[in-house]
């Protein structure tokens, strides 16, 4: 057998290893299954952004700082942009500010997975949280009874060694790579889809979504600011609590409040705090 | 160290750091808040519909809104097409890495080789 097929084989056998559930494996290897679909599109938006970086003027140690500290991918792309246009460092800072808002929402929306923690655990939780582990995060909390603070905590982890990884690397690149953004950033967009349909189990959930982005191009558009997204998340959500209310107390027989059909059949999609 | 912009390796550090804090700021504070008190019963009721409206509205401006907030018109039909096709594959595969894969072959398939 020559290396070639030796290596194949090698390889295939290590992507089926991250992928496939087994019984009695350790922890660590069983949360890095989970959050291999995130880390594995990590890799080109990281690298996407390592290079923006590197051309805005960072050396490939502030890279690795931002990464680290900042950690989110639009907050990034966001900074490498307003530097090659020169803007001052206040507006960026304010931009960054409207933009990082509405972590706000994730955090509040995670607590009560997160009660009783200790002070030093939430610092450090709420240090690395960002919009792409919080998904995957609210997922498992959502699903699965078993799943606790401290693996959604390794989980951020993870993703941050990813991230940081492939930033590095884009940066120590630099320019000999060619990206294409708009294609780079689809895998994040596949990846908030994928959330958004495993979210929808009624259909005031489908009404809500819908509400969402109707809302958002309107909120954008008119806000000029990434605030919109904050706006219309809060709008939306709210009217579907209190269309809930309403129906539960008024028509608890309303078509809205049905369960959406899973295919898959494996309807254990059950909140695990009801 | 003037590849690009007027700034320094100094002022780049100190960029960092403030954006750092402004990051840090909305992720710990609403998140000590309600960790360490009884969280009422109609917050969490309301906190149920904020995933679902959040992550549609990161895909909608991705795919819908350019980076001056204007609507996009032309040149977005491949991504529409590709997200729709997401979520068929997210509704009946319910997996993850699936979705993303498909997406991104997808997107790729209309917009580097369609040109739409």
């Amino acid at each position: 057998m020559d290396t070639g097929t030796l290596l194949l084989e090698f390889f295939t056998g290590m992507v089926l290893e991250a992928f496939l559930v087994k019984k009695d494996e350790p922890n660590w290897l069983m949360v890095l299954r989970t959050v291999m679909p995130l880390g594995l599109s990590y890799i080109p938006i990281g690298l996407a952004c390592g290079v923006l970086l590197h051309a805005a003027g960072f050396n490939h140690l502030l890279t690795a700082l931002i990464s680290v500290l900042v950690f989110s991918g639009g907050a990034q792309f966001l900074i490498a942009s307003m530097l090659t246009i020169n803007a001052p460092m206040t507006t960026i800072i304010l931009m960054m500010f409207f933009l990082e808002l509405r972590y706000a929402l994730l955090g509040s929306s995670l607590s009560r997975y997160l009660k009783g923690q200790s002070l030093p655990f939430i610092f450090t939780f709420a240090f690395s949280m960002n919009d792409e582990n919080y998904a995957v995060n609210y997922l498992k909390f959502a699903t699965d009874k078993h799943w606790k603070p401290s693996q959604a905590l390794l989980v951020e982890h993870y993703s941050l060694m990813f991230w940081t990884v492939s930033n590095i690397v884009g940066s120590l690149i630099g320019s000999a790579l060619t990206i294409n953004l708009q294609v780079v950033d689809f895998a994040l967009t596949a990846l908030f889809i994928y959330m958004a349909i495993m979210q929808t189990k009624s259909r005031l959930i489908v009404l809500v979504a819908l509400l969402s982005g109707v809302l958002t191009i309107g909120c954008l558009v008119i806000m000029k600011s990434t605030l919109g997204l904050v706006v219309s998340t809060l709008l939306a959500s709210l009217t579907g609590y209190f269309i809930e209310r309403y129906l539960i107390a008024h028509k608890p027989e309303s078509h809205l409040l049905y369960k959406v059909h899973d295919p898959t059949g494996q309807s254990a999609m059950e909140e695990s705090d009801k | 160290m003037q590849a690009a912009g007027s700034m320094s390796s100094m002022d780049h550090f100190w960029l960092i750091i403030f954006c750092a804090c402004v990051a840090f700021i909305p992720r710990f504070f609403p998140l000590l808040f309600f960790t360490k008190r009884k969280i009422p019963d109609w917050f969490n009721e309301w906190m149920r519909f904020v995933p679902v409206a959040l992550f549609t509205a990161l895909v909608v401006k991705s795919v819908f809104i350019d980076s001056k907030y204007q609507v996009i018109t032309t040149g977005n039909l491949g991504m529409i097409i590709s997200a729709i096709l997401v979520g068929f594959v997210a509704y009946r595969t319910r997996s993850m890495t699936l979705s993303v894969l498909i997406g991104l072959g997808s997107v790729m398939l209309f917009v580097l080789l369609f040109h739409i």
